[in-house]
């Protein structure tokens, strides 16, 4: 390369990445510190994942259960975590939900209401009472809008369509980010005094995933890259049925309720395999039963030509189908498929990561003056978390992560810039659109999703997680650098992205499958075939890059104040 | 085999190319494929550097709206047709940063504009007491994803900037609506051009979340305006002071339908259905020959007509823009009328010519009369033409026999397809006629700028809107273009002078066509 590539430098007090609920909300905090507070937003404002979110916020407001509280909502987020969350992080959870859907309501937000005109709250799975806070089945989206109208009322630069590559330390300090601008192709420098990663989850990392197409797991190795840890990488929610067809809406979420009335799942032979795992509770097993299930089936052979399995309900009368599972038949409507008449075709879909970049009670990460809130941290929600407690989790620790990096600019000047790091990686960047031989970013996505998915997954057994762990590494050593876009162009190349995000995935995935290796008992979201049942499984793996750019992982003690896992008095 | 489906794509550079070009794929077409699969498809296929957004693939972001054969759409939710090759362009009025990604910047500043948030004069009490039914209308208009397609797709915004549009019109009744805010949003609205919307609906049609932005925003910031004490357009004013005076919103000119005509009653022998006509004001003081042709055509398939004398203005022009003290005073005037005429000639059916009339009639006097009385008036509403193709049946039709030799095209009147949702039956009956060619027009559907107040208090507007309106017109290469609203048949008319393109009303035609069968 002859000369270095061109890139403008823009500096602000405050730099949030990431405009989903947890960054919009973080970014609001600071800017109430009169600061200067950029929101970088990998796609439009307001189209972030979190819109995607139906059920609810969980706060123990006792609108409809009065004998709600905080302790009742701490004890089923950490039973439900399978003891693994912090106890800290779920407490700070639990206390700030309601302040924080107050602050919704402050800025508009529309839930539905109980008779006497305050917030209406329902029943949500594994939650002593009706807690869950909802606006009809889009509440993660009232939640967006009401955010996205905030935001337009602050003092708050966005700058939307901005991908961010990459976290910029100075001296043990975090300096800034380098992003490229999608729109136009430029290289931009954002320099701040403290940062805040929102980068949400990495369902796209598997080939079958509820998640936008965004969620390809950035921030997760943006900060193992930096130099942060990261927690409890080997939990990773699935969710039993998703969609298979058509292949656009592959994984989006077929609700649970279409068991619940009565559906049935069958294999590619008709039979209704679910006898041969669980013959009392039959498709209506846990969650991660069915999903283990229906694996199962679609390993050894007997799934869908698609990779699913079917779900029937054609069995049950016409009326209840129409009035019980409405927006169901609207949505296979759209894949072409009439419910009352044919089987689904569904498959697990991946659906939250628990783990994620390790932050304390401050929302701060282990390297100073970076701080993280939403999915792309780990330790609230433990081994599993609860429907409902993601929402709230993204404005309890938006507002708590914006409010630190507000105290933090004020005390701190700017961090030098380590301008040869951000030339290296904008050379990095700019390398795979010059590369005249190499991978295509579709391909390589695709062995990477697939391995994921058919090695990581639900079930997990030491040769696939040592299988995977080789491939990765392999990946990560051989096809990554050689990763080429067909066409030169930087203007708002779709190609040049992808090509970007696979590198972030591989090492997402890495922090995975690594995790998943080293965790021979099975715990929570993480299920081992060969699991060790002498392995309790009471410690979280922390993974961060070593000095000599190896991944290292270790085994911490649980954070507990509270709660003691049980099993573990007697040891 | 697989199926291929063509996928003609608009493709753009602006930092290479001098001017958009299309470019041609063939896509592997799959049942329930949608656009957006499609537009995947190619991107893993052919090309990975085809430029557009998408997030969520479930109609829940907004981010892949595209024009699909010329209209704007979320890609995500809008279905591939097998058999027809799939055009696909940016949406309108934004500047494409490439390909199908536009610039959505300036509708960012727009919206800024408006101060689009619940704006409080003091801290909201925690918790704060909100009853159910004070967010009733609100939560519905609050669907909106910000998708952008309405702004593509309105006739007016095509025009002019002037207009903010239904997307952010629809966000100043968000406000409006909402208890806590304190802003004067009914001021904004006016500021924002609230005046210049046409009320044709298109935003409404292809809303992914269903948002009736004519009638939940726009009529009910103009009816907001009203309350407050502002002046109407005098060209709008004129209209309401009349219908309040004579129950007709023009003046009369030659004699009207209803006097010159000397019998209620229009019977024929062995009747297979008896229907009221609801003439409304065009065709009462300046169509009486379309009233008498719809009549006759009526008639000739064995229907008896009653046209009760004392008829009363719908008072769409007072629905339209906002007056609803005369909107109010009219519903249940006509009702009354009618359900009259209901029991008097035992008969539970109204057939009305004017699109306009017609969606008044169903889509705003109906929920009105409701709310006042407990049920909506007793009699159906029926378009001429849907009439005759559904309730008198194709196959019962007597066939009209005389040959009229012509390429016709046809305008669908924004009040008749969006508005009463009758589309294909007007152009069944058109082909019905010996010797038509009918020429589709892709554009059938687009506003001629008449309605909503907007020529009679804005002509300038109204004239560009009907100036594009004749550009589709004069591309299908028609003789003659036809239609079922006499509101879109003068604007249609004034804008087509001077050129060889007839404007014709379908029952006029129709009874042309029957008179000259007779002949033969």
């Amino acid at each position: 390369m002859t000369q270095p590539p061109r890139y403008r430098t823009i500096t602000c007090d405050v730099l949030v990445i990431g405009a989903g609920g947890a960054g919009c909300r973080a970014a609001i905090e600071a800017a109430k510190h009169n600061l200067d507070v950029i929101l970088l937003s990998k796609e439009l404002v307001g189209k972030a994942h979190t819109a995607m979110a139906e059920g609810g916020y969980n706060v123990s407001l006792g609108n409809v259960d009065p004998n709600d509280n905080v302790e009742t909502h701490f004890k089923d987020t950490i039973v439900g975590g399978n003891y693994l969350n912090n106890q800290k992080l779920a407490e700070i959870l639990v206390e700030n939900a309601a302040e924080r859907i107050y602050d919704l309501e402050e800025m508009g937000a529309v839930f539905d209401r109980t008779p006497e005109g305050k917030i209406a709250q329902r029943t949500f799975g594994k939650q002593s009472w009706r807690r869950t806070a909802y606006a009809s089945d889009r509440t993660g989206s009232e939640i967006m809008v009401t955010l996205v109208e905030a935001i337009r009322k602050t003092s708050v630069r966005v700058f939307d369509e901005m991908f961010a590559t990459k976290i910029l330390i100075h001296d043990g300090r975090i300096a800034g980010v380098t992003a490229i601008d999608l729109k136009y192709g430029d290289y931009l420098i954002f320099r701040a005094k403290a940062v805040v990663m929102a980068t949400g989850g990495a369902g796209r990392i598997f080939t079958v995933t509820s998640n936008a197409q965004l969620d390809v797991g950035d921030g997760y190795a943006m900060a193992y890259e930096a130099g942060c840890e990261l927690i409890d990488m080997e939990m990773v929610q699935f969710h039993p049925t998703g969609m298979v067809r058509p292949e656009s809406a592959r994984g989006r979420l077929v609700t649970e309720a279409v068991r619940g009335e009565g559906g049935i799942l069958l294999n590619n032979k008709g039979e209704r395999f679910m006898h041969r795992y669980y013959p009392e509770v039959m498709e209506l097993a846990g969650r991660d039963q069915v999903a283990r299930s229906i694996m199962t089936e679609v390993l050894e052979g007997r799934g869908s030509p698609n990779g699913g399995v079917y779900l029937s309900i054609a069995h049950l009368p016409r009326s209840i189908i129409e009035f019980r599972l409405e927006s169901m038949i609207e949505q296979f409507e759209d894949a072409g498929v009439d419910i009352r008449e044919e089987p689904m075709e569904v498959s697990p879909t991946a659906h939250h990561f628990m783990g994620g970049i390790k932050i304390d009670t401050e929302a701060a990460a282990t390297i100073p003056g970076l701080f993280a809130a939403g999915e792309c941290t780990g330790g609230v929600h433990g081994g599993n978390r609860l429907g409902g407690n993601a929402l709230a989790d993204t404005q309890v620790f938006g507002a708590l992560a914006g409010e630190s990096a507000a105290k933090f600019a004020k005390s701190h000047d700017l961090a030098g810039l380590p301008r040869e790091d951000a030339i290296n990686e904008f050379q990095r960047l700019e390398a795979m659109l010059e590369r005249e031989e190499g991978i295509s970013p579709a391909d390589a996505r695709k062995e990477l999703t697939d391995l994921m998915w058919s090695k990581v997954q639900i079930f997990r057994k030491e040769e696939d997680l040592q299988y995977a762990v080789n491939e990765l590494r392999r990946i990560e050593r051989e096809v990554v650098p050689r990763i080429k876009v067909d066409v030169r162009d930087k203007r708002f190349n779709p190609g040049w992205h992808q090509a970007i995000e696979f590198g972030h995935m591989v090492i997402t995935a890495r922090m995975v499958a690594e995790a998943a290796l080293m965790r021979k008992g099975s715990r929570g979201a993480h299920y081992r075939v060969d699991g060790d049942p002498n392995d309790l499984g009471y410690y979280n793996i922390v993974i961060k890059k070593g000095k000599d750019g190896e991944m290292e992982l270790r085994k911490q003690d649980l954070v507990i104040t509270k709660i003691v896992p049980p099993g573990m008095e007697a040891k | 085999m697989t199926k291929t489906v063509k996928a003609i794509v608009q493709r753009y550079n602006p930092d290479k190319d001098d001017a958009p070009y299309f470019q041609e794929f063939n896509v592997d077409y799959e049942p329930g494929m949608t656009v957006l699969d499609a537009l995947l498809f190619i991107q893993d296929r052919f090309d990975s550097s085809l430029a557009f957004r998408w997030e969520c693939r479930g109609g829940q972001c907004g981010s892949c709206a595209v024009k699909v054969n010329g209209t704007a759409r979320i890609a995500c939710r809008t279905k591939v047709d097998p058999d027809h090759p799939l055009r696909l362009e940016p949406m309108e009025k934004m500047p494409i940063i490439k390909d199908l990604v536009v610039d959505m910047a300036q509708t960012e500043h727009r919206i800024r504009r408006i101060r689009p948030y619940v704006a409080r004069d003091k801290p909201a009490p925690r918790p704060e007491i909100i009853h159910a039914e004070e967010i009733e209308t609100l939560r519905e208009i609050r669907k909106c994803i910000e998708c952008g397609a309405c702004l593509s797709n309105c006739p007016v915004v095509h025009e002019t900037w002037d207009y903010a549009g239904p997307m952010i019109i629809r966000q100043l009744a968000r406000l409006e609506l909402d208890p806590r805010d304190v802003e004067d949003r009914v001021a904004m609205a006016l500021n924002e051009a609230v005046y210049s919307c046409t009320t044709c609906k298109m935003c409404e049609d292809i809303c992914p979340k269903n948002i009736p932005i004519p009638g939940l925003a726009v009529e009910l910031l103009r009816a907001k305006a009203v309350e407050a004490g502002y002046q109407l357009r005098e060209g709008q004013q004129v209209f309401l002071d009349s219908i309040n005076k004579t129950g007709r919103s023009v003046p009369e000119k030659s004699t009207p339908l209803l006097k010159e005509i000397e019998t209620e009653e229009f019977l024929v022998e062995n009747p297979r259905g008896r229907v009221a006509f609801f003439t409304g004001c065009l065709i009462d003081y300046r169509m009486q020959n379309t009233g008498k042709a719809l009549i006759e055509v009526l008639n000739r398939n064995h229907i008896d007509v009653i046209v009760p004398k004392g008829q009363w203005c719908c008072a769409s022009p007072a629905f339209r823009t906002g007056d609803m003290h005369t909107a109010t005073a009219a519903a249940e005037r006509v009702t009354e009328i009618f359900e009259h005429a209901m029991e008097k000639w035992d008969l539970d059916t109204v057939v009305v010519a004017c699109a306009g009339c017609g969606k008044t009639l169903r889509e705003d006097h109906r929920p009105l009369i409701e709310k006042k009385h407990g049920e909506p008036p007793k009699f159906k509403v029926y378009d001429l033409a849907e009439y005759l193709l559904d309730i008198v049946g194709k196959e019962n039709i007597v066939p009209p026999k005389g040959e009229i030799k012509m390429k016709i095209t046809y305008h669908e009147p924004c009040h008749l397809g969006r508005g009463q949702g009758v589309v294909d039956q007007p152009i069944e009956l058109l082909k019905m006629i010996p010797g038509v060619e009918y020429i589709d027009d892709p554009y059938k559907n687009r506003c001629c700028g008449a309605g909503g107040g907007v020529r009679a208090g804005l002509r300038d507007l109204s004239m560009k809107i009907a100036k594009t309106k004749k550009e589709y017109i004069e591309a299908t290469g028609a003789d003659m273009v036809t239609t079922e609203c006499p509101f879109c048949t003068i604007q249609i008319r004034d804008i087509l002078k001077g050129t060889a393109i007839e404007t014709r009303y379908i029952p006029d035609l129709l009874a042309e066509s029957y008179r000259k069968g007779d002949k033969n």
